[in-house]
């Protein structure tokens, strides 16, 4: 009979190891690593690294197929020093998993390391409801939807891009939408600015605007920022978000919101429309091209009505 | 109806970027031709001479939006014009 000391012995000679901050870098570089966290749920709830699904140990063998279809995919695993999780990779590689590694000294190192992690909140049962059409689609789960919850988006403009975006992400549960415009509701907005209704007309856009958005749904937080978006505040304000949404009507917002995203490394969800086209893409800093690229110089004045 | 559509696929891209799912639009331009019904992609490159991401910026700050809408957008007057030369001319409209 072997000790835990000498399986654990054995398990080394097989497994390789990783600190947190080789994961943590892989990670960064969008390395395609499957992260399991093998502790039980209760503790994977208490906090966890965001790109780790939960798997617990007594079910590893049973349940990984279903989360790494491809056995030569690279897999981290952890617990909570570092033990637990190096038997369970050993399982893994007899399993015939390529390549298992461990993080070294697990969640306890990693969270001592001062690298970020993410709590689970639990959902209410009205969320479970409201959300189980997510939960069925595979890319999305439980896991994603916890994500939206968190996450925090930017939409500059409650016009006719905003309108349909704040409505979609609202209903999808995005936590946080900050909702940016300085103008109030006119008339002829109306036949096809969504978000606003013919009570509404002489109130500011972001007024009537969060008062939809709350109304579809309860669990956003919609910040109302009923200013137009200039040099002075836009850094300040794309700060707490994690994208952001252009949506506006004119070319010198366009300039600013190009600009300030890449300054600070956000990336801008671009849309545009004139008469019957329009046209839509993304500018992510460092991983493609910025407005700049694509229009080094605005149009010549009445070229472009707006 | 027309910024429905763009405005849906602008809250599209924005879930599948939150979530890291899928292929976002990320160097490619997709276009929206309601009358003819038709939708279109442009592949975008960066322009190494673009003057806010290439290879050697002049915009280091907002500075330049300091001084107005025109000296903002007229930064760079030789970058190459992938877009404008597909024929997707800029929509002023939101």
């Amino acid at each position: 009979m072997k000790t835990l000391k000498e399986m654990l012995a054995e398990a080394r000679q097989v497994v390789p190891e990783e600190g947190p901050a080789e994961v943590a870098k892989r990670l960064e570089a969008g390395d395609k690593l499957v992260i399991i966290d093998v502790r039980d749920p209760d503790e994977y709830r208490d906090g966890h690294l965001e790109a780790a699904s939960n798997i617990s140990r007594g079910f590893l063998e049973f349940r990984v197929g279903a989360a790494v279809s491809d056995p030569s995919t690279p897999i981290v695993l952890y617990c909570q020093t570092g033990l637990r999780s190096m038997l369970a990779a050993k399982a893994l590689k007899d399993l015939g998993y390529s390549t298992v590694i461990n993080l070294q000294g697990g969640y306890q190192k990693w969270v001592q390391s001062g690298l970020p992690t993410v709590r689970e909140v639990p959902l209410t049962a009205d969320q479970i409801q409201r959300y189980s059409r997510h939960f069925l689609l595979p890319q999305v789960g439980d896991k994603g939807q916890r994500k939206l919850l968190r996450s925090k988006v930017l939409l500059i403009g409650a016009g006719g891009l905003g309108s349909p975006t704040a409505l979609y992400l609202a209903a999808a549960g995005v936590g946080t939408l900050g909702l940016m415009d300085g103008d109030t509701v006119d008339i002829t907005n109306l036949q096809r600015q969504v978000l606003h209704t013919t009570a509404d007309i002489g109130k500011p856009k972001v007024e009537s605007g969060t008062r939809t958005l709350r109304a579809l749904n309860p669990d956003v937080n919609v910040i109302p920022l009923p200013t137009r978006i200039t040099v002075d505040n836009v850094m300040d304000v794309i700060r707490d978000y994690d994208l952001v949404v252009d949506g506006s009507d004119n070319f010198e917002t366009r300039y600013l919101v190009n600009d300030a995203c890449f300054l600070a490394g956000k990336t801008n969800v671009h849309g545009s429309i004139f008469q019957f086209e329009g046209m839509a893409t993304v500018f992510a800093p460092g991983q493609g091209p910025c407005y700049r690229c694509l229009y080094p110089t605005p149009p010549p004045p009445g070229l472009v009505p707006s | 109806m027309l910024p429905g559509v763009v405005g849906t696929i602008q809250a599209t891209e924005t879930v599948k970027l939150l979530l890291g799912i899928g292929e976002p639009l990320i160097g490619r331009l997709l276009t929206y031709d309601a009358l003819g019904m038709r939708f279109r992609e442009v592949r975008l490159r960066r322009d190494p001479k673009c003057p806010l991401c290439g290879t050697s910026p002049t915009i280091r700050d907002l500075a330049i939006h300091r001084n107005g809408a025109g000296a903002a957008c007229e930064a760079s007057p030789d970058g190459h014009r992938e877009a404008t030369a597909a024929g997707v001319t800029p929509k002023a409209g939101g």
